[in-house]
């Protein structure tokens, strides 16, 4: 059993009766060799270390060690329980938890890759917040968690999920698209109404470059995992009504591939683009890196890159001052 | 491309803040310290492209010292990685180029290593959510995809010839 498509996907689970979750632990269990237990078990340890993520990050107001991130989940959980956000409280409750996440992530805190680390804040962020906000048990969210895996699974072996290979389309994209999808499932919709929401999300992030700031994984990154969860829910929405992608699921995939493909260097994650490159986004890199001789000569050699085929030594000190 | 198993997509388990240019980078490491039996004496770390650009945000430089000290993914300690391996008289050294001409990818690494008059080279690239593909054993070349710890003992099982154990 090996599904590529979610063509396959929505045959194997129209013929065989099952739910997406359902049909990736049964590819699961062709493949490992592992029971049932034994998958859920697995799947559930990472359930829990997304929990105590998001309590970790909702109660953690400090900066990550770089300075440009840290306590605005803390800002979040402030303003949802003064309660008059305009986004409701399950949009509202998926962002705080998305930025929670993503804030751990930022500070070099324990958290799950869904599919990245990158992207971890989507997924925690829209299952949290259902859980606070419907009846939803923990195993249930677990058996959401399969039902991301498996459309995760489909975009990453027919496209890509990191920034490096295929800009943020590839990365939030697929996170957030994963997301509807799970999101949909765990409402109750079909899988072919699932799919559907998997490819209006992953529509909406076609195109989206990866500019981080410094390399850091936190500008623009942390805001667009917590914006994510709200296209995540409008796509699972639009699904949940009856509303269908025009252009299929697996065309939307393919067409994230040849973008990420055709996407220039300087926008996948090599920070020599986008935002990373704006005036503030210079300063902070100069900021943060100016200590370090290593880096004078890797910045001078951004604009000179044949110079930097040269050999050069990082000591103690000039590296473990980049990582502050 | 090469991804099997649910847990590759949701997971690793790991320290952040990135999958491919942290938890990716453990495991390029991670397979010297296994090819080897124990963490090498002396490292030199090829960095190309992405991971050339931007290792020092993203602590892949930490990361793969981590790995060569034999950590996991989720391993607290990879913060410390450069204390913790001054402490085991690793001594290291990081070179950087733009792009890799032996294989397409921006995220790889090339670590040659020694450790008790043996010499080692492993080429490896992590292609995203914690997935590294181990292109090159030595002069062999090979493609092995590694993204959990059962991956490692297939690699060790493969490859006990190739490095001499």
């Amino acid at each position: 059993m090996d599904i590529q498509s979610t063509i396959d996907l929505i045959d194997y689970c129209e013929r065989e009766n099952k739910t997406i979750a359902e049909a990736m632990i049964d590819q699961e269990q062709v493949r490992s060799g592992r029971s049932r237990e034994q998958i859920f078990e697995m799947m559930k340890e990472r359930f829990l270390k997304m929990q105590s993520a998001v309590q970790d990050g909702l109660n953690d107001a400090s900066e990550a060690p770089s300075g440009i991130s840290g306590g605005d989940a803390v800002k979040m959980k402030k303003y949802i329980e003064a309660g008059d956000m305009l986004s409701g409280s399950i949009i509202s409750d998926a962002m705080a938890c998305s930025m929670a996440t993503s804030e751990t992530n930022a500070r070099m805190g324990v958290i799950v890759a869904t599919p990245t680390a990158g992207a971890a804040g989507i997924l925690p962020g829209v299952l949290f917040s259902l859980q606070k906000n419907t009846d939803l048990e923990d195993d249930d969210l677990v058996m959401g968690l399969f039902t991301a895996s498996m459309l995760g699974y489909i975009i990453a072996n027919r496209s890509f999920i990191s920034g490096a290979a295929g800009g943020c389309q590839a990365e939030v994209g697929s996170a957030t698209a994963m997301a509807a999808g799970t999101i949909v499932e765990l409402k109750g919709g079909s899988p072919r109404q699932a799919v559907h929401s998997t490819a209006i999300a992953m529509k909406s992030l076609l195109g989206l470059v990866c500019d981080p700031v410094a390399g850091l994984v936190e500008v623009p990154c942390i805001k667009r995992n917590v914006i994510g969860t709200s296209i995540a829910f409008s796509a699972a929405d639009m699904g949940l009504a009856g509303i269908e992608s025009r252009i299929p699921c697996d065309e939307v995939i393919d067409t994230m591939y040849d973008i990420g493909k055709d996407m220039p260097r300087a926008l996948k994650e090599t920070a020599l683009g986008g935002l990373a490159i704006t005036p503030t986004g210079q300063k902070v890199k100069e900021r943060l890196f100016s200590k370090s001789s290593l880096v004078d000569q890797l910045r001078g050699g951004n604009e000179h890159a044949d110079d930097r085929n040269g050999k050069s030594t990082a000591s103690t000190e000039t590296a473990e001052t980049g990582g502050r | 491309m090469g991804y099997n198993s649910c847990f590759d997509i949701i997971g690793p388990i790991m320290v952040g803040p990135s999958s491919s240019h942290t938890a990716g980078a453990v495991w390029i490491g991670r397979v010297v310290y296994e090819l080897l039996g124990k963490e090498p004496e002396e490292v030199e770390i090829q960095l190309f492209d992405s991971f050339a650009e931007t290792y020092q945000g993203h602590g892949t430089d930490k990361a793969l010292l981590g790995g060569l000290l034999g950590y996991d993914t989720e391993d607290e300690r990879i913060k410390h990685a450069y204390a913790l391996a001054e402490e085991a008289n690793l001594s290291y050294d990081f070179t950087f180029a733009d792009s890799c001409e032996e294989f397409d990818h921006p995220n790889v690494a090339i670590v040659h290593a020694k450790a008790d008059g043996r010499s080692i080279v492993v080429g490896g690239a992590s292609v995203g959510g914690g997935l590294s593909k181990i292109f090159r054993v030595n002069s062999e070349k090979t493609d092995f995809s590694i993204s959990t710890t059962d991956d490692l003992k297939k690699l060790r099982e493969s490859f006990s010839e190739a490095v001499g154990r």
